[in-house]
């Protein structure tokens, strides 16, 4: 909402408070000013001339040449604007000024004649649009004087943020009740240049009302409370009177006619939108407020064609639509140069109709947005009252007879009841009525003499018609004390609490595990925003913000493999990634997707950072299984097993691959070697290994270790060379000599791989070394010998491995 | 020779006497002199045990000559091991070498800046009684708003500009919806903090990314104030952006707090020069007492229980807290980048 300083300054007379003073004051009340601007900034070297004398300028038809005095001296200026007006005023710009757009001027010389400055129109200016003559201003002008002081620019506009709750600080008055230092009290309606006093009756009825041949009629008592119009005869349309043009522009709004301005002028000083109609446009002289037959068209203000349905209401004529009910006016009926006689409404609809209608349409103006955020029900009547008063001053014309109000629904005024107690509940410190009085009465609340009761005093406190649709409940009154109170003068002490009965929760603490391990790795985390395109996911985004990110990830690594991509393009040979993140499945209609958190890696380069002493590996399968193990190990998943059958998910080359099994035998992840053809690399880039795990909704919570006494007792190490045929996984071999090692086997390590002489074709020699370990007493060779002779029998047996002697 | 030790555990006698003679030696030398006395083809005491095999009995012969052979192997390796590190040729550090130069490295590792400072925020936090709470990220009207105390019809449904699914289910547009969730499956006391991924339907630019890390707080009990509010916030922003910060509440509106809270922050900096300037306000949370129709809509009373919720951009502080110009690079996953938030010598 664009503030005038000086509009909202001629509201509470005797606010001395600087810009920004008010900026700091609003801020506190929580209405932070974003940006404050001078009006006229840029046009502060721009003074007041009077022309002269004109004259053709000798060498050029379309120039003249004008004797110009700036008050100071008389100047000889070369001008190109067809009518120039001898003893007029105009705004004058001399040698060295910069105007708003960057040029400066510097003394030349056109067609051999000297000119020393520029007569200027609005646009060169950046007053408004009108480029075609210079800029006249008023024959009471004194030359010499600024221009931001002749068109009230000497102004700061301020850019005040307002929350969606507080339709009454759409306006000027709205603000105004919040600076003025006595409050309500101290607000009041600058009188306006000119103006009549409009001394007028209502005539009011629920439904329909009539003047003459003209009637107002709401069909939709639901959705439109009030409706007011009044007729002015025999108005002339024209430009608006430089006061009324310097109060839009000092809000960045244009001017377009004396009539229109005042709507506008009326709204942002008070916060009622207005419509005006050309009466003569008005068939049968008539307007209903009624909802759209299906298929009905209308052709705004803008230009626009809009087609309506029947949930949309529309302010028509005895056939037509001419107002987009509280958004925007239709085209036909719209005031202009031409128009004779007015019809000026001012009305009151249901906030979400409009927002409906508006959104429906996707359109937003002025109006709706007040509409959708509560116009004061109680300021019809003074703001039809305001305009009447600005357009008998600024457009002429004659009121015919009074007020035409339809009231479907007249305003009650609304009371809450308002408990000490549950203030010093909720805030935490103590006030009493005659406090809470002072610090909310001024901004229009009325409070009743209060009841003692046992906990503290009940006060009735009546809401102001202006804030009846934000101040609703208790709670609301205390928030508006808390804040007039001024949130910084309570107290800061931290006291005590209870301990919370929610436990953390255990999928933090494995992010937390997992996050530890996988940086130990050498690791950077990458975070990718959820977003995919069509073959990477099937939950499908509604209103996407592009077709590339139409759809839910329904896994992480093709997210992981663009970043690597992305890194090798730039150089990075080097590049090690992980990301913890959130995948989406399915989801029934009106059931969310099923989400699941996973983990992925993608590494590629060197296995450690190149040093003088050696010549450095690439990253190979074996650190992708390290780092595998040690994302498993924090993963919280039990007994989960790697097999090498890789199923169909083409991301990794099926024999450098493994999937990651469950003991139910689901499938919850895999890693691997991916296939090159799955991103561009560069021809020096190096192998590229990946990742992916799903991890446990619920995973065990954090563990303790308990302490085990160290071994008193030494342990023995055998060695045992195994000949394990080629059908046998590795796994299964290590996996069986754990089961069958019992209590003594305390530790298996593999430390040989060999194939060739003295193996047999496709065997394998994987030698390994078993630790054994009692903790109660030494171990014998008899009873190691036992042991390792048992299970030398069951591998024999179970999977047709044998000891290489 | 003691008769009474089997030959088994003369071996293994043998073992630990050769392997700590290696590690005693001090040069090439020595190690042959080692090497004759055990493994020497005439006298090499493992040598002699070999060559003695053929007289003992029958039963014992395999069972000794297996350790013989191992206990050989493992001095042999020692010895080379030991040989290798007199004569060093290159791998590892001799005498002679230039010691200054630099040694080996590893790949530093590192969590994501914006998880960092989540870690940073959630540590404050831990200390005073919060523990972490999560929710879904594909959520519904009623979770993201409605229960929320935010009709869809109301403009301030407007203010975040939401990604739908299907029907009703939408992506959650803050962490918010967690308030509910949490109060739905425990009674007071609350003390929460829920870090998550929310979404809103923004394009990309430098201050605006379509998924972005939140962290959403709630404390619900009984006796829990305004006074509890601010100081719980101030404390928690004086210990995340250091001594000195000055800390302001000032009114603003969100549909599921009343009274709402704006925290600003007006930090120390530390300019080049070395002196100590205030910076401007900075906005980092917004928050407020939890309106009673959230509690009523989770079923608690709302006349006992008070309490109060807030919420901040991690990605933002972050922003701050390291200088990045540009929100997007936290999404970019460069390695340049992501490489400067770790701890540990450069690479």
């Amino acid at each position: 909402m664009n503030v005038s300083y000086s509009w909202l300054r001629s509201m509470v007379p005797g606010l001395e408070a600087s810009p920004e003073e008010i900026a700091e004051h609003l801020a506190t009340r929580g209405a932070p000013v974003e940006t404050m601007e001078s009006v006229g900034a840029g046009l502060e070297d721009v003074v007041v001339a009077r022309v002269k004398s004109v004259r053709r300028h000798p060498n050029a038809d379309r120039l003249s040449l004008c004797e110009v005095d700036n008050g100071g001296e008389v100047l000889q200026v070369v001008c190109g604007a067809p009518v120039i007006a001898e003893g007029g005023y105009y705004p004058f710009a001399g040698v060295g000024v910069t105007l708003p757009d960057g040029f400066k001027l510097k003394k030349a010389k056109i067609r051999g004649e000297y000119s020393n400055g520029m007569l200027c129109s609005e646009r060169e200016l950046g007053l408004g649009r009108d480029q075609a003559g210079i800029m006249r201003l008023s024959d009471d002008s004194t030359t010499g004087q600024p221009l931001v002081e002749v068109l009230g620019l000497d102004d700061v506009r301020m850019d005040v943020e307002v929350t969606p709750n507080r339709g009454d600080w759409l306006s000027h008055l709205g603000l105004a009740r919040e600076v003025a230092p006595d409050g309500v009290g101290g607000v009041v309606l600058p009188p306006i240049p000119g103006a009549p006093t409009v001394d007028i009756e209502v005539r009011s009825d629920e439904r329909e009302v009539t003047h003459g041949e003209v009637s107002i009629c709401v069909e939709e008592p639901d959705l439109c409370w009030r409706f007011l119009g009044v007729i002015i005869r025999g108005v002339t349309v024209g430009p608006s009177p430089e006061w009324l043009t310097a109060r839009l522009r000092s809000v960045g709004q244009q001017s377009i006619n004396n009539v229109v301005d005042a709507t506008n002028y009326v709204m942002l000083e008070m916060g009622n939108p207005m419509h005006a109609y050309d009466l003569r446009r008005l068939q049968e002289s008539r307007l209903v407020v009624r909802k759209a037959q299906d298929g009905e068209t209308m052709q705004t203000l803008d230009g626009l064609d809009h087609e309506f349905d029947s949930e949309m209401l529309l302010i028509c004529d005895a056939s037509v639509p001419h107002d987009i009910a509280g958004t925007m006016g239709g085209k036909h009926s719209s005031v202009t140069e031409d128009t004779v006689d007015v019809l000026l409404e001012c009305a009151l609809f249901d906030p979400k109709s409009i927002r409906s209608t508006r959104r429906a349409l996707g359109i937003s103006t002025d109006a709706s947005y007040r509409f959708e955020r509560g116009v004061d029900p109680e300021g019809h009547l003074p703001a039809v009252r305001r305009a009447l008063e600005i357009i008998l001053a600024a457009a002429g014309g004659e009121i015919d007879g009074p007020i035409l109000e339809v009231l479907p629904r007249p305003w009650q005024t609304s009371s809450l009841v308002l408990r000490t107690s549950r203030v010093a509940q909720v805030l935490g410190v103590s006030f009493g009525r005659e406090e809470i009085d002072s610090l909310i009465g001024p901004l229009g609340f009325t409070l009743g003499k209060g009841t003692q009761k046992e906990t503290g005093e009940e006060i009735e406190v009546e809401v102001p018609g202006y804030r009846s649709y934000d101040v609703t409940r208790e709670i609301d009154l205390i928030e508006e004390i808390a804040r007039t109170y001024g949130y910084d003068r309570f107290p800061e002490e931290l006291g005590p609490f209870r301990p919370t009965t929610v436990p953390d929760h255990p999928v933090f603490q494995l992010e937390d595990r997992l996050r530890a391990v996988l940086t130990q790795e050498g690791l950077l985390e990458a975070t990718n925003p959820a977003f995919a395109p069509e073959y990477e996911g099937n939950v499908e985004i509604n209103n996407p913000i592009s077709m590339e990110e139409r759809y839910l990830r329904a896994s992480l690594l093709p997210d992981l493999l663009r970043n690597v991509e992305y890194n090798l393009a730039r150089g990075s040979r080097d590049v090690r990634l992980f990301e913890i993140g959130t995948v989406f499945q399915g989801g029934d209609v009106g059931e969310p997707p099923s989400e699941d958190l996973h983990v992925a890696v993608a590494v590629t380069g060197r296995q450690h950072p190149s040093h003088w002493s050696e010549e450095g590996a690439s990253v190979d399968f074996w650190d992708l299984r390290r780092i595998l193990d040690s994302a498993l190990a924090a993963s919280g998943w039990s007994e989960v097993s790697v097999s090498t059958e890789a199923e169909g998910d083409n991301l990794f080359e099926p024999s450098l691959s493994v999937s990651v099994v469950l003991a139910d035998g689901v499938r919850m992840g895999s890693a691997g070697r991916v296939v090159s053809h799955r991103i561009d690399t560069p021809a020096w880039a190096g192998d590229l290994w990946g990742l992916e795990l799903r991890l446990p909704a619920d995973p065990p919570a954090e563990t303790t270790p308990t302490f085990r006494p160290l071994p008193q007792f030494p342990g023995v190490d055998r060695d045992l060379a195994l000949i394990v045929p080629p059908d046998v996984a590795a796994a299964a071999v290590i996996e069986k000599i754990q089961e069958t090692g019992g209590d003594l086997l305390d530790d298996v390590t593999i430390f040989d791989l060999y194939r060739g002489k003295g193996v047999g074709d496709g065997d394998r020699s994987l030698a390994f070394r078993l630790r054994f370990q009692a903790w109660d007493r030494t171990l014998t060779d008899k009873q190691i010998d036992r042991v390792v002779g048992k299970l030398l029998k069951t591998l024999q047996e179970d999977l047709g491995v044998r000891q290489r002697l | 020779m003691n008769q009474q030790m089997s030959l088994t555990e003369v071996l293994q006698d043998l073992e630990s006497e050769a392997l700590s003679a290696i590690g005693a030696s001090l040069d090439a030398d020595g190690l042959e002199t080692i090497r004759i006395s055990y493994l020497g083809r005439k006298d090499g005491r493992i040598s002699q045990i070999l060559r003695k095999l053929g007289e003992i009995d029958e039963n014992e012969r395999r069972p000794v000559g297996a350790e013989a052979n191992r206990v050989k192997g493992l001095i042999r390796d020692a010895l080379e091991a030991r040989l290798v590190h007199f004569e060093s040729d290159g791998s590892g550090a001799s005498s002679g070498d230039d010691l200054t130069l630099p040694g080996r490295r590893r790949w530093i590792g590192g969590s994501h800046p914006v998880t960092q400072v989540v870690d940073e925020i959630w540590q404050i936090f831990r200390s005073m009684g919060f523990v972490r709470a999560r929710g879904p990220e594909a959520d519904t009207e009623w979770y993201n708003f409605v229960a929320l105390n935010t009709p869809l019809d109301h403009p301030a449904a407007d203010e975040q500009d939401t990604l739908y699914l299907k029907d009703s289910v939408l992506l959650r547009s803050h962490t918010s919806p967690v308030q509910v969730r949490t109060m739905e499956k425990h009674e007071p006391p609350i003390r929460i903090l829920a870090p998550g991924m929310v979404y809103r339907r923004d394009t990309y630019d430098a201050t605006h990314t379509p998924a972005f890390a939140q962290i959403e707080g709630l404390v619900v009990d009984e006796g829990v104030s305004f006074v509890d509010f601010k100081a719980t916030l101030a404390e928690f922003a004086r210990r995340f952006w250091g001594p000195g910060t000055k800390v302001r509440f000032r009114p603003s509106y969100f549909p599921f707090t009343e009274p709402s809270a704006e925290v600003d922050v007006k930090r120390m900096i530390t300019r080049k020069d070395g002196t100590r300037v205030e910076s401007d306000w900075i906005e980092i949370m917004g928050a407020g007492m939890v309106d009673p129709n959230v509690l009523e809509n989770v079923g608690y009373d709302a006349e006992r229980y008070t309490g109060f919720a807030f919420g901040m951009g991690p990605a933002r502080i972050a922003l701050l807290k390291y200088g990045v110009p540009d929100l997007r690079l936290f999404f970019q996953n460069d390695v340049r980048f992501l490489s400067q938030f770790t701890h540990g010598p450069d690479q």
